[in-house]
């Protein structure tokens, strides 16, 4: 039975520790499946470092599982800064980082697989939705870095190719609760809808403050001008309390949803999209002694197997894309669409047919 | 001059030429183009016809010389990006005569590819532009001194300067050309003998 080393890279505290858990749990869910499981012939031996939210820790910390354990694949990371920070690290120890969190995009690094959704999975759905329901005059907000800056440079060239307007575009550094101007700006821009993609505690209490304004202005009732996210989940929802109620989301996963990625329950998309990664890991090295060794492009490259979900251009993956609003604490779907494939520079069109959706391999 | 937007390339199916060596450099860019959506042609040591048919070229700037372009040297048709290994600066001057828009330095690894063609293409769009304006410009000073023989031709027939001005102005206008197309006319017909301001002339003119 071969032993194979697995780094796991998760901020267990900071402002977005409830996505690290998700991801985690994930990852352990799949772990102990595929250690129980004696048709593999290989058992996980997770290898955790924890970077307390801090992003000047990833680097050091994941330097740190590669030069001195035998781990060659990590799972982590939960903003793109931290997965920006760490890229150079693993390109310079020819090793690979699993990234289990929605993201902006433009990026396809031969060291990274990405298991869940980029904006033409999350992004661009939603504004097709939205602007024909309830209207195409947008307020986008956003966390102080590359998440929040891309997510809402794409939709303000969306939205204003749609023949939209963008009435405000307003940011907070990340762990930030003064969300009171974004308020003050909304009751005068008075949109159709919000584009939140603040993270953390920044989004608790706009998306708290918001439910306020909801309550002495009807304008702002989610029925009438909802706010949309593509990076919230069911994790973070006992954050967030009745503030989230009429939230509209985009996903690949919603609890309850079947199909991706396979048998099971999962708490959110974050739990399922680090479970699927571990998954398809384990599927990779099964029955080929030593690939645990390989860099990815060779890793993949060698893949013999059916059911591999791994895009080799990209690195991307094929997921559903699922829009569910917030009714009675839970996610309910109202659109469903076909399976996509992840087009991290949206280069291969909106409409450009999915492969066919693969199972996972058990 | 305030500096205008940036337009996001349509990169989709584009054609780029990677005019290099066979070079785990070249299999390393290659992989970032693919991955970005582009078709990639390797060529070396000349590129071929296809090169007429390219969106973009990378160019080896260590091993790079002049006649190795399908064109005027400095006047590249598409946006150019050097391959840059050796920063000795005759060779980046080399680069720079060759019309490079942006460049990467070699080794090449797992990422820049994507901001060298947004800033190759941008610059290209810009320069293009910016050709365009001056040739115009140059054009109308050149005309300056038709102008001047124009207004004074009008203005031999007993009209001030100022009004033998607002005449040619609306000549060109009824004639629908440039101002300085119009004075030409008026300088031409004068020298052959005819006198561009009257009602035949003003017909003809019109039809022209």
């Amino acid at each position: 039975m071969r032993r194979i080393e697995l780094g796991l890279l998760y901020s267990r505290s900071g402002s977005y520790s409830l996505i690290s858990e998700a991801c985690r749990s994930g990852a352990l869910a799949a772990i102990a499946m595929v250690n129980a499981d004696p048709s593999l012939g290989l058992t996980f031996l997770p290898v955790e470092r924890d970077p307390g939210g801090n992003v000047d820790a990833y680097a050091p910390l994941c330097e740190a599982i590669l030069r001195d354990t035998g781990a060659r694949h990590v799972l982590g990371c939960v903003t793109s800064w931290s997965r920006k920070e760490v890229i150079p690290t693993v390109e310079k120890f020819g090793g690979t980082l699993w990234y289990a969190v929605p993201y902006e995009g433009f990026e396809a690094s031969d060291h990274v697989v990405y298991t869940h959704a980029c904006p033409n999975q999350h992004l661009l759905p939603l504004l097709d939705w939205v602007m024909p329901a309830h209207g195409r005059r947008a307020y986008l907000t956003g966390s102080n870095y590359i998440w929040g800056w891309e997510m809402n440079r794409l939709a303000r060239e969306r939205i204003t190719a749609a023949g939209g307007e963008v009435l405000g575009d307003r940011y907070l550094p990340i762990g930030s609760r003064e969300v009171g101007r974004m308020i003050d700006e909304l009751r005068y821009a008075r949109p159709d809808f919000i584009l939140n993609s603040l993270i953390g505690p920044s989004s608790y209490e706009f998306m708290s403050a918001y439910r306020a304004l909801g309550l002495v202005d009807p304008h702002f009732l989610p029925s009438s001008c909802p706010v949309l996210s593509c990076n919230l989940t069911e994790c973070e929802l006992p954050a967030l309390g009745p503030a989230a109620e009429g939230l509209v989301a985009a996903g690949p996963y919603f609890r309850g949803v079947p199909g991706w990625p396979g048998p099971g329950n999962f708490g959110s998309s974050h739990e399922a999209a680090a479970f699927s990664a571990v998954r398809e890991l384990a599927r990779l090295l099964a029955h080929r002694d030593g690939a645990e060794e390989l860099p990815l492009s060779q890793l993949l490259a060698g893949d013999r197997g059916p059911g591999g979900i791994v895009d080799p251009d990209t690195h991307h993956t094929v997921l559903p894309v699922i829009i569910a609003r917030v009714e009675g604490g839970a996610f309910t779907p109202i659109r469903r669409l076909q399976a996509v494939a992840g087009d991290p520079y949206l280069t291969r069109g909106r409409t450009a047919p999915a492969a066919p959706m693969l199972k996972v391999v058990s | 001059m305030k500096r205008r937007a940036i337009r996001i390339p349509e990169l989709g199916g584009a054609r780029v030429i990677i005019l290099h060596r066979p070079h785990p450099t070249v299999q390393a860019l290659s992989r970032q183009l693919t991955a970005i959506g582009l078709s990639v042609i390797q060529a070396w040591p000349e590129l071929g016809p296809e090169a007429l048919a390219a969106d973009y070229i990378f160019f080896d700037a260590d091993m790079g010389h002049d006649g190795m372009f399908p064109w005027d040297a400095g006047q590249p048709p598409i946006p150019m990006i050097a391959l840059i290994g050796s920063e000795a600066p005759g060779r980046i001057e080399w680069s720079l005569k060759a019309g490079a828009h942006a460049q990467l330095l070699k080794p090449v690894g797992d990422n820049g590819a994507y901001s060298a063609l947004l800033i190759a293409r941008d610059t290209f769009d810009a320069q293009r532009a910016l050709s365009v304006e001056i040739a115009d410009l140059r054009r109308r000073l050149e005309d300056r001194q038709t102008v001047v023989r124009a207004v004074t031709l009008l203005a031999a027939r007993g009209k001030t300067e100022v009004e033998a001005y607002a005449q040619l102005r609306q000549l060109a206008m009824a004639w629908r050309i440039s101002f300085e197309d119009a004075a030409a006319r008026i300088v031409a017909s004068h020298g052959a003998g005819r006198d561009g301001t009257g009602k035949d002339g003003d017909d003809r003119h019109g039809r022209g």
